[in-house]
């Protein structure tokens, strides 16, 4: 998203894995691959490498090293799942990253209808007085917003209750052991 | 920006009472007020209307548009129109609280047009909740905010403006030409993945 070198989001949004398969015979390279038994990486391998080394190593040799396939999400049965309702996909688990590694990875853009689709999400939660609930299925960028948003929300409606409502007891004191004790002596 | 900072604002504006005591003119930043004539209506802004009435100094004398004949044609016009109507008022909801919750007394039939205009507000917030909806699913690329007030726009001021700024990057992104070293493999990748 914003491409500035020291942006903490992009660093991690960089970071996010993507399923990588080398094309060709990396001596020495083995360590990457757990599950290798040998030294060298073999030609063919998939591996889940992060975004930003995946682009080094197409950008430091001629021939590209390895193809980056697309991360599951952007792929054809989740957009179609993203195209009928947006707004049932849980992104906490599927792309905590979802807009801003699209633009690095994802051709086939519906980025912009999932956002506009699960902008109404983002109102809700603002509102939602369950916060957990409504908050769990976005995104980092989209929970940062209707964190935004909930606290204008709240701001707003402490300046409407603000003067005409009745000035009510602390919890804290209403439980208090005394104020008890006076009430029940007074029954 | 905090509603205590529009209320601030708002109580810049102009308002009438009628003071129970006589003084000279006083000078303020704002402007000179005065004299006072016990008994003689005159204009001060609302800060001060609410700090004289506070002291018990004044009487307030309601805004024109504070009377329920004017309030419930507001109401009806705004329950008709599509878009929003204007308001009698920038800061009618800041004026409103203060002067109905500091002096009930001096407005006739206050608790009515408490609730009148808490209706109003009701009907306009509901309106914008849906305006903006209807903007961000029909992929409009701006809204216009025409006879808002300004704690109205206030009341979506982080979420709709970053959503479209995000919108834009998303969009200003796709069009952009992907990085070259990814340009190959991905696009032959995801390619493939398409016709699968």
């Amino acid at each position: 998203m914003n491409n500035s070198y020291l942006s903490i989001l992009d660093i991690l949004v960089t970071n996010e894995r993507v399923p990588c398969r080398f094309l060709h015979d990396l001596p020495k390279m083995g360590f990457m691959d757990p599950s290798a038994a040998e030294d060298d990486l073999k030609a063919g391998a998939t591996l889940d490498v992060p975004l930003w080394l995946a682009e080094n190593f197409n950008s430091s040799c001629r021939i590209p090293l390895l193809t980056v396939d697309l991360p599951k999400i952007y792929k054809d049965a989740y957009r179609e799942i993203l195209n009928a309702d947006a707004c049932t996909v849980d992104m906490q688990k599927l792309g905590q990253h979802f807009y801003e590694l699209g633009c690095y990875v994802a051709k086939h853009d519906i980025k912009g209808e999932t956002f506009r689709q699960r902008f109404r999400m983002l109102m809700s939660a603002s509102v939602s007085s369950d916060s957990i609930g409504s908050i769990q299925p976005l995104s980092a960028s989209e929970r940062k917003r209707a964190a935004a948003a909930a606290a204008t929300e709240r701001a707003l409606s402490g300046w409407l209750q603000r003067g005409d409502c009745p000035l009510t007891t602390a919890n804290m004191v209403a439980n208090h052991r005394k104020r008890k004790r006076a009430e029940m002596e007074m029954l | 920006m905090d509603p205590y900072e529009i209320e601030f604002i708002g109580e810049n504006r102009v308002v009438s009472i009628i003071p129970n005591f006589t003084y000279e003119k006083i000078y303020l930043i704002c402007g000179e007020f005065g004299p006072f004539r016990a008994g003689l209506p005159m204009n001060v802004p609302l800060w001060l209307a609410v700090m004289l009435k506070q002291k018990q100094k004044c009487r307030m004398v309601p805004p024109d548009w504070m009377d329920i004949e004017v309030l419930e044609n507001i109401k009806e016009e705004e329950k008709r129109s599509r878009f929003f109507t204007k308001m009698p008022n920038e800061h009618y909801m800041v004026e409103a609280k203060l002067i109905l919750g500091n002096a009930p007394e001096d407005v006739p039939r206050a608790s009515e047009i408490k609730t009148i205009i808490k209706d109003i507000w009701d009907i306009r917030m509901s309106k914008l909740r849906t305006s903006i909806d209807t903007l961000m699913k029909s992929g409009g690329n701006y809204g216009r905010l025409d006879h808002l007030t300004m704690m109205e726009i206030n009341s979506v001021k982080p979420l709709l403006p970053e959503a479209m700024d995000e919108l834009y990057r998303i969009e200003k992104m796709t069009q952009k030409t992907m990085p070259t070293s990814l340009n190959t493999s991905t696009f032959s990748q995801s390619g493939s993945s398409q016709n699968l």
